[in-house]
């Protein structure tokens, strides 16, 4: 790394701030009183956040959203991976055709699927459930392909050798794959959860009940139903605004790297 | 035998869910296109092409592609241009640039409804931060989401710095995968800044754009959530993308055989465009390997 | 010490069995409704008052939105069988429910009902389709104009300023957004579609005939009645765009004082007292052509898809609600109309009228009062509506043309829904 130059890296952060500074903001509005606020004085509360986890129940959509985004994720990745070996290391009679069907599903706009995906799951009484929010977002075709270009990049030999001693197909898929593996399932881990973690329009349709809410949606709502009386109650909604990005700024800040690495492995492939 | 199955049951799970809820609901959709419902009634008669009729002879949709059309043909030349100029600045890997990078790359990853939240503060029309800022300069207030005419703007503009970051870090990456040599020959040759720029980088970093560019184009036309969040699609018809009519269509009108035929024409559409790009990106693509 | 041991043990298998007793006793009726805020809490102390009368019925109640939210909320309910068991249902709205045989015909119930005598004829009608009683009446409303009296007086407008008029509302808008509008206060609020469907009456026409089920849109009363409307907001500027792209706004910013008038449902009367105390005034909507309002606010119906022990707990909320104790309670509480002749005879009902001006407007504004039409149709020109208002409100459609359009584009989907 070169040396820093001390005035362009005060510029740089002095870009960056303003460039963030609607959400930051945000955030330090929602330490503010409504009146506060809106008389343009200075004051500092926690009673939003104590509202929105309360009174408007963000604290069960934030458990809501962890729940579906890591099942996704868990089922999902698991999936990715199982398929992404079979696809990189058989060759087996429909498996180029099934291969291609994976690929393809990049092109297909998910919004085709949302009027038949609410009937089918309506039809089974899986609306207004976990299952019904997770099952439709469990198949990620990027994933498989994406892992697919990265398993083949491991040596054969080592596969073989493992057969040698006598593994099973899933213990090499296991113990040697997996753990190769590691950097490209991680990025693909959290690819998954974070577009899940923002999914809008789905649960958006297929859920009514207020307890199965995401954070997405009662977010949402909450902007509409316009909380307060008279003038809307800004300082409320950034709370629950904030709630709702906390989580994935938080992990950002940890992942940052592998998040990177893992968008530009998938673009530049 | 087992051997054989192996990896059948390996890419089972993700057929089957692949199957279930991608390739099933396709022709679903395809049947529903042709049938009069509103979730309402027990039967869904059977009506032919008249959703497809009354779709194609509706303003809505022509007003709704011509919006989205717009939206795609401003943002993805805005975002990708802006986002070069800026990955070739922050392409050195210094401390701070790796943290303004962060800074432009991190509403990328953040919640899509909490900044269409936060804009529809920043942009309101008498607390907002914008109209507070242009007030200390004295001028007066715009009324950003209610002007047909700024509407489809603002969103644009919410979109792009939600995306920049994204085209940023691709373009990054592209960058450095040009070799260094050719930077010092040019250096060597006395080559001017912005000559360097546009006679090396652009053209090297083309397939990256290519990329960017369609997948971009692609994206634009399935915006929704800040559409449904700051404007439902108003004022006046101003933003009413593709998807966001399709939800009305179907989640608000349950028009559910017409809602069906425009899901049919869009899948349509974007799997036209996304063959285009796979043919694009497959005749120009040479630099990479 | 054994005897001891056998009357515990008696008396707790008494508790025991008691307790399950209760609890299979207990019904559950979902209820979905409309109200939050001070109306939230008027219709909270109602079913608290049903829940202590009858404790065997548990009322699990959920504010879903406004009205068109629980139409759209309940129309995807429906092939996802998740539809409550009772619902707050707006009076021009319900009809495309009743026709598809999801709510319940609550005739039996009703005739049974000694109820049935003590409702005013106009609320007991709006609920009725074809002979057929599907909605009994909640909260019901017409529309009145309110104005802020100290942005009248610092406007320099008298207390009685003529507002009977299209042109004299014109007026006193201009007045007060020319002397008022640096300080950010506008003159009128965008009128919500509510309001809109009472000035279209008000200038002597009609969006649908109720009686036959005509389609008015494009009739030159209407017509016109959307012109002056729309002029408020794009030719005088008297109206910000904010209530039109969402009409909640328009109130918020009257109860903010940051509005001079609005016309807007009897409803909001005691949440805009609340806000404005003393400087509140109500008057009568504006008489263009004609002296005629809207009855609007909903009813409460039961699905169909229900249990018959829960429909039968479910009617008996609905007749609770509608006596004249919780009533005259919710009369109190949120301003909508009494709808039950014996409710304003209660102490409750007698101090409201008593101690807060204006809260009788609405009720003397009956006798030109009408209920509206309720074909199916009626569901879907409301909910497209509001982007044709938009269109010509914010200048995008000349109003003539988009209420020929409207009015076709009506006809052809009342065609497609009526085969």
């Amino acid at each position: 790394m070169k040396p820093e130059n001390p005035i362009l890296a005060g510029l740089a952060l002095v870009a960056g701030l303003l460039f963030l500074s609607p959400v930051l903001y945000s955030i330090w509005m929602s330490f503010q009183t409504v009146d506060a606020y809106y008389a343009g004085e200075l004051g500092f509360t926690l009673d939003n956040y104590a509202r929105a986890v309360g009174q408007y129940n963000f604290a069960r959509y934030l458990l809501n959203s962890l729940i579906v985004s890591g099942l996704v994720t868990l089922l999902g990745i698991t999936f990715a991976t199982m398929a992404a070996y079979a696809f990189a290391r058989y060759s087996f009679r429909g498996g180029n055709f099934l291969f291609a069907a994976t690929v393809a599903t990049l092109m297909i706009p998910s919004h085709i699927s949302l009027i038949p995906n609410y009937l089918t799951l309506a039809k089974v009484g899986l609306l207004d459930s976990y299952a019904g929010l997770i099952l439709p977002a469990i198949s990620n075709g990027f994933a498989a392909f994406f892992l697919r270009q990265y398993i083949r990049g491991i040596p054969k030999a080592l596969d073989e050798a493992a057969y040698m001693d006598g593994a099973t197909s899933l213990q090499v898929l296991w113990r040697i794959i997996v753990p190769l593996s590691r950097p490209a399932i991680a990025s693909m881990a959290l690819y998954i959860f974070i577009t899940e973690w923002n999914n809008y329009i789905w649960p958006l349709v297929a859920v009514g009940k207020q307890d199965l809410y995401t954070l997405q949606i009662g977010l949402a709502r909450l902007y509409r139903i316009n909380p307060g009386e008279g003038l809307i109650d800004w300082p409320l909604v950034m709370a629950a605004s904030t709630i709702t990005i906390l989580p994935v700024l938080l992990g950002f800040l940890l992942v940052e790297r592998h998040l990177v690495r893992g968008i530009t492995m998938g673009a530049v492939k | 035998m087992l051997r054989k199955l192996t990896p059948y049951l390996f890419v089972a799970p993700l057929m089957v869910f692949i199957a279930l809820f991608t390739y099933i609901p396709i022709f679903a959709s395809l049947n529903l296109s042709f049938r009069e419902w509103n979730f309402l009634s027990p039967d869904m008669p059977f009506v032919g092409f008249r959703n497809y009729e009354q779709l194609l002879a509706s303003r809505d949709l022509w007003n709704s592609l011509w919006v989205t059309t717009l939206f795609a043909v401003l943002s993805v030349p805005l975002r990708l241009g802006l986002a070069l100029v800026i990955a070739a600045y922050l392409v050195r890997e210094t401390v701070h640039v790796r943290l303004l990078r962060g800074a432009l790359f991190l509403p990328s990853v953040t919640s899509t409804v909490s900044i269409a939240v936060v804009f529809s503060w920043v942009f309101s029309t008498d607390y907002g931060m914008v109209n507070a800022i242009l007030g200390t300069f004295g001028l007066g207030k715009v009324q950003w989401l209610q002007n047909p005419h700024l509407a489809l703007w603002v969103l644009i503009f919410v979109n792009t710095w939600k995306q920049i970051g994204y085209d940023i870090v691709i373009y990054i990456a592209g960058l450095q995968a040009i070799p260094r040599e050719l930077y010092d020959a040019a250096a060597v040759d006395g080559g001017k800044r912005l000559h360097v720029f546009r006679r090396i980088t652009m053209p090297l970093v083309m397939p990256t754009t290519y990329f960017l560019l369609v997948i971009s184009v692609i994206e634009a036309f399935q915006v929704f959530t800040i559409v449904n969040v700051m404007t439902h699609g108003g004022p006046a018809g101003a933003t009413d993308m593709l998807v966001n009519l399709l939800y009305e269509i179907g989640f608000v009108l349950f028009d559910i055989g017409r809602g069906s035929a425009l899901a049919v024409l869009l899948f349509i559409l974007l799997v036209g465009l996304a063959i285009l790009k796979s043919r694009i990106i497959g005749r120009k693509v040479h630099y990479e390997a | 010490m054994s005897q001891k041991l056998q009357t515990t043990i008696a008396a707790s298998m008494i508790a025991l069995l008691a307790s399950m007793g209760v609890a299979e006793a207990a019904t559950t009726v979902k209820f979905w409704h409309s109200f939050n805020k001070s109306n939230g809490e008027a219709l909270d102390k109602v079913i608290a008052g049903f829940e202590a009368a009858n404790p065997d019925i548990d009322i699990e109640a959920e504010y879903v939105g406004n009205y068109n939210d629980i139409i759209a909320k309940l129309q995807a309910a429906i092939p996802a069988r998740r539809a409550p068991d009772a619902v707050i249902l707006e009076v021009t709205r319900y009809g495309l429910f009743a026709n598809n045989n999801l709510l319940t015909d609550l005739t039996p119930y009703f005739d049974a009902d000694p109820l049935k005598d003590d409702l005013y004829d106009y609320a007991r009608e709006v609920g009725v389709i074809d002979g057929k009683n599907y909605v009994v009446p909640f909260n019901s409303s017409t529309p009145v104009l309110y104005f802020n009296k100290d942005i009248f007086a610092r406007a320099g407008l008298s207390a009685d300023t003529p507002l009977k008029t299209f042109d004299e509302i014109t007026a006193a808008a201009k007045t007060i957004s020319e002397k008022l509008g640096s300080e950010g206060v506008s003159g009128i609020a965008a009128p919500g579609q509510f309001a809109r469907w009472g000035l279209v009456m008000a200038n002597d026409s009609e969006m649908v005939d109720p009686k036959t089920g005509e389609i008015l849109l494009d009739k030159p009363n209407t017509i016109e009645a959307y012109q002056w409307m729309a002029s408020l907001v794009k030719d005088d500027k008297v109206s910000s765009p904010d209530g039109v792209t969402d009409e909640d706004n328009g109130r918020d910013a009257f109860l903010a004082k940051k509005v001079g008038i609005m016309m807007n449902s009897t409803g909001n009367y005691v949440g805009a007292k609340k806000a404005l105390g003393d400087n509140l005034a109500v008057r009568p909507m504006p008489c263009n052509k004609a002296c005629s309002v809207p009855i609007g606010g909903a009813g409460i119906g039961i699905m169909s898809t229900s249990e018959k022990d829960v429909q039968d707990a479910a009617y008996k909320f609905i007749s609770y609600a509608a006596s004249p104790e919780a009533n005259a309670t919710w009369f109190a509480g949120t301003g909508y109309l009494p709808i039950n002749k014996k409710s304003a005879a209660l102490p409750v009902a007698k101090e409201a009228l008593a101690t807060q001006p204006g809260i009788d407007v609405a009720i003397e504004s009956l006798p030109v009062a009408h209920g509206r039409a309720r074909t199916t149709v009626v569901t879907w020109m409301r909910t497209t509506e509001y982007k044709m208002w938009e269109a010509m409100a914010l200048g995008q459609r000349n109003v003539e043309e988009t209420m020929k359009d409207f009015a076709a584009q009506t006809r052809a989907e009342e065609k497609r829904v009526s085969n």
